[in-house]
């Protein structure tokens, strides 16, 4: 993967490690964890290196079982005495049918299967980093869907070697893109692997040899390995095939009148927080006022890269617990709004052609005359694509045209939304259901009264600051979302 | 017949312009427009020097000052005549913020603006007009019911952001609809149009000509001819046209329908009009917004509405040539029919494929069709 993503990743990341208030609110999380092996795994490695130092005691049993397991046999290793060269020598190459290796047999497993201590960066030996390396790597593997991955790799070569494959350009383009996109990935992965190794057998024979030389350069490079891997594991986080893209955001409030009408604005209004302080790019598509306050719905287009891959996680129904602000009774409240996430496929993907005669374009709001006999700043439009009942408006341009190229795009990212579900469906792959959201399909409570507390439904992550996550501190949840489902899909396989 | 050499014209402008006390900003909406030679256009809002400064607590404080005046209006506006409501003049708000303040400044300021913190209180923000003038601008906007456009001195249409001022009529969304049919119709059936010579007759703000010189220069050299009778019309259509680098491509000429057009008779590719098609009786009902601040000569067409649209209908057939496109917008379905009868009756040869086509509120707006 290209390394400014990785810039960015560590960036756009960096508030939350610096947090305080979150490292602090996260490790009470851990007896939430229904499994508390994998609780440990998930934040150890998934949420920051802050969350490291206060779970370690839980995870860093110690053993002192030898590594027993798993070296490879002779031949391969031959085939490896030149660690640069090999692994991919094949044409489309995929199934790693030969694990990596030092020089005498040690895997990345092996390693983790060792259980080496792992102390923290300033401390220990070289066992510690390589240790934590190898962790990593299993988890970005995890993330990755390796075994999918591979499979689905296998898939694409058997594809692209076809003769036949270029009399359909445009399907042969989409399985070359994506299969280079998914060699690229793996590639890097690997290449980590081997490197990981690498240092491990430059770092012994530097032992054997006396040189202290070369044995603090290894050293180095495996600090520094250790670091990246961290940066990798969350890079991991985002590498589905859309997750780089741009996205709407949508909010509706649901039943309850002002009371979720506000509701729905105050969650708009954490996306948007959210949003820019990320450093997104946010403009509001739709907007429609509630009658006494807040919003019924409204549409934010968030622009830069993994914006999708992010908030993808918010997709579901948000619950609201509090005093409302609109009883003079004072008595408590529960509202309800619910999100929706959509993709904006990139100039590279194919997106579903709109046939012109399927639209019906109306201004929203009408009425009288109109041309010469009314002047008014109002330009908004709606587009009906009548083949699926998709509609959108957009009313925040100040021109009709650019309201109708708005709300056009926004059409044009449901239908390919609604044909991604559908491909989806029919490969029996994994997806979210993007495009209907039940209220049935609660996913976060907000609670401000009679205690304090945000508590996610799905992953169990919870905070006991709602303020701060109202103002856009979102990035535990989101995070912690991403690794849980993540990890949840790898156990199904 | 006056033809205006837009050159000499652009430096007039600029440099007169650029002179031009403030104050003028806040000028009395209702001047009447003297019919002098010289039109000096306005500068719109959002091309000013941000050349006045103010603390970030005086803009908030004109701002709630701003938004309860809009919140005041409710939607008695929409009673009285079909004006705007508050949530209409709230967004109207928010574009005046836009055009008023440096676009580098714009994620900073406004969330501030909108959240009313007392936070960094005195920073100082740089506006393109002084603070009293804003005061005195939106007044005018409610009080006065004087149209946003005028306020800020600009309106977006299409893609495009046009200068508009007291005197010249602020292009109307339906009318975007015309460049559509340009594009779809006209030069999808034949695409040689697109070489031709078009024709916008009653431009105003210059709004038609742009964009359909914009769509022609996209394919090949079409060049259009723009017109107007008024001559606030004229000078501001060139100073749009030469704020889009176009006078290449647009000529503008002042003269009435198609008297300036004599030297190229026969020969238009294109003739394309929103001439003014309100009927004299319903001009004192207008929403205050038009009937009030908009210039009568682009709107009153006449007892029936229509004089003008038959003018044009006339003399269409002489001005295209062969295989030529018209499109002229009108005030709904009963004028459309009207005009379609008409040609059927009186010029059943001259034309071809006419068809009446309607705007997106559904009211049928636009009749074209072609030169036989
Ligand atoms: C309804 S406005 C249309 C302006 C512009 N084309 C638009 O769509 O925004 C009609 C225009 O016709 C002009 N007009 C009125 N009588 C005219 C005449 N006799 N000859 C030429 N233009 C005339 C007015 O000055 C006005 O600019």
């Amino acid at each position: 993967m290209p390394s400014f993503i990785l810039k960015r990743v560590k960036k756009g990341c960096l508030p939350l490690f610096q947090c305080p208030r979150i490292s602090l609110c996260s490790s009470k999380l851990v007896p939430n964890f229904p499994d508390s092996n994998q609780s440990s795994k998930v934040l150890e490695s998934g949420l920051s290196s802050v969350l490291l130092n206060s779970t370690k005691n839980l995870s860093g049993s110690i053993s002192t079982l030898a590594n027993s397991s798993r070296f490879c046999s002779q031949n391969l290793q031959s085939l490896h005495s030149n660690p640069k060269i090999g692994i991919f020598a094949r044409e489309f190459g995929t199934q790693a049918a030969v694990e990596p290796c030092t020089s005498d047999g040690l895997t990345v497993d092996g390693i983790v299967g060792s259980n080496w201590t792992i102390l923290e960066e300033g401390e220990g030996d070289w066992k510690s980093h390589a240790a934590a390396i190898a962790q990593s790597i299993q988890v970005i593997k995890k993330r990755l869907q390796w075994k999918k991955l591979m499979v689905r790799l296998d898939l694409l070569s058997a594809e692209l070697n076809k003769s036949d494959l270029w009399n359909d350009p445009v399907h042969a383009s989409k399985i070359s893109r994506e299969h280079g996109s998914l060699m690229g990935k793996m590639k890097e992965v690997k290449q980590f692997e081997q490197e990981l190794l690498d240092h491990i057998d430059m770092i012994k024979l530097a032992k054997e040899e006396n040189d202290s030389e070369l044995e603090s350069e290894s050293m180095e490079a495996l600090l520094r390995m250790r670091r990246d891997s961290k940066d990798k594991e969350l890079e991991a986080l985002l590498a589905g095939e859309h997750d780089s893209c741009s996205c709407y955001i949508e909010v509706q409030a649901g039943a309850g009148g002002t009371e979720s009408m506000d509701w729905a604005a105050m969650v708009m209004q954490m996306y948007k927080t959210w949003a820019q302080r990320r450093g997104y790019r946010v403009t509001i598509v739709d907007e429609m006022p509630g009658e006494i306050a807040g919003i019924k719905r409204a549409t934010i287009k968030v622009d830069g890269e993994y914006a999708f891959g992010y908030a993808k996680a918010e997709i579901g129904v948000h619950r609201l617990v509090r005093i409302s602000p609109f009883d003079s009774g004072k008595r408590r409240h529960t509202s309800f709004a619910a999100v929706a996430v959509i993709p904006i496929l990139g100039d590279g993907s194919t997106h579903v052609q709109i046939n012109e005669s399927d639209l019906r374009i109306e201004r929203f709001r009408s009425g009288g005359a109109g041309g010469q006999h009314a002047n008014t700043t109002d330009s908004a439009v709606r587009i009906v694509h009548i083949p699926t009942g998709i509609t959108a408006t957009c009313q925040n341009e100040r021109s009709q045209h650019q309201n109708k190229a708005s709300a056009m795009a926004v059409v044009q990212s449901r239908l390919d939304q609604l044909e991604m579900a559908r491909q989806a469906q029919m490969n029996a792959q994994h997806t979210q259901s993007l495009t209907e959201i039940s209220w049935g399909n609660q996913i976060r409570t907000y609670v401000l009264h009679p205690y304090r507390m945000v508590k996610d439904l799905r992953t169990n992550y919870e905070v006991s600051d709602p303020d701060s996550v109202l103002e856009g501190d979102l990035d535990g949840f989101i995070l912690s979302y991403l690794s849980t489902s993540l990890d949840k899909d790898e156990d199904e396989q | 017949m006056m033809k205006l050499r837009l050159c000499s014209l652009h430096y007039g402008v600029r440099a007169n312009i650029w002179r031009r006390p403030v104050s003028h900003y806040c000028s009395n909406s209702k001047s009447i427009i003297s019919s002098s030679i010289e039109v000096k256009p306005k500068l719109p809002l959002y091309l000013r020097p941000p050349s006045f400064s103010t603390s970030l607590s005086e803009l908030t404080k004109w701002h709630k000052w701003a938004k309860n005046l809009a919140s005041s209006v409710g939607s008695s506006f929409v009673h009285l005549d079909n004006g705007p409501d508050s949530t209409l003049l709230q967004r109207e708000l928010n574009w005046l913020l836009e055009d008023l303040l440096e676009v580098q400044h714009h994620s900073q300021i406004l969330p501030l603006l909108k959240s009313g913190s007392n936070e960094n209180a005195d920073v100082a923000v740089a506006l393109r007009v002084p603070l009293e003038d804003l005061y005195c601008a939106w007044r005018q906007r409610i009080e006065e019911r004087r149209p946003f456009q005028y306020v800020v001195g600009c309106e977006h249409w299409r893609d495009l952001v046009l200068s508009v001022q007291e005197g010249v009529l602020i292009p109307r969304p339906e009318t975007e609809i015309i460049i559509d049919l340009v594009e779809d119709v006209a030069l999808k059936n034949n695409p040689k149009l697109a070489q031709g010579l078009w024709a916008d007759l009653g431009t105003g703000s210059g709004a038609i000509a742009i964009a359909t010189a914009k769509t022609l220069a996209t394919r090949a050299h079409g060049r259009v001819i723009a017109t107007d009778l008024s001559p606030v019309a004229v000078a501001v259509a060139a100073f749009n046209v030469q704020r889009y680098g176009l006078q290449d491509l647009i000529e503008v000429r002042k003269g009435s329908w198609f008297e300036p057009l004599k030297d190229v008779e026969g020969k238009l590719a294109g003739l394309l009009s929103n001439p003014p098609y309100i009927p004299s009786g319903d001009i004192s009902g207008l929403q205050a917004e038009v009937g009030q601040h908009e210039p009568k000569l682009a709107l009153d067409g006449g007892i029936s509405g229509t004089n003008d649209l038959f003018h044009l209908i006339d003399g269409a057939a002489s001005m295209l040539r062969p295989g030529g496109f018209f499109a002229f917008e009108t005030n709904g379905e009963k004028q459309c029919k009207f005009l379609v009868d008409y040609i059927e009756k009186n010029k059943p040869d001259s034309f071809c494929n006419i068809k009446i086509v309607p705007d997106f509120a559904g009211i049928q707006r636009f009749v074209m069709g072609f030169h036989q």
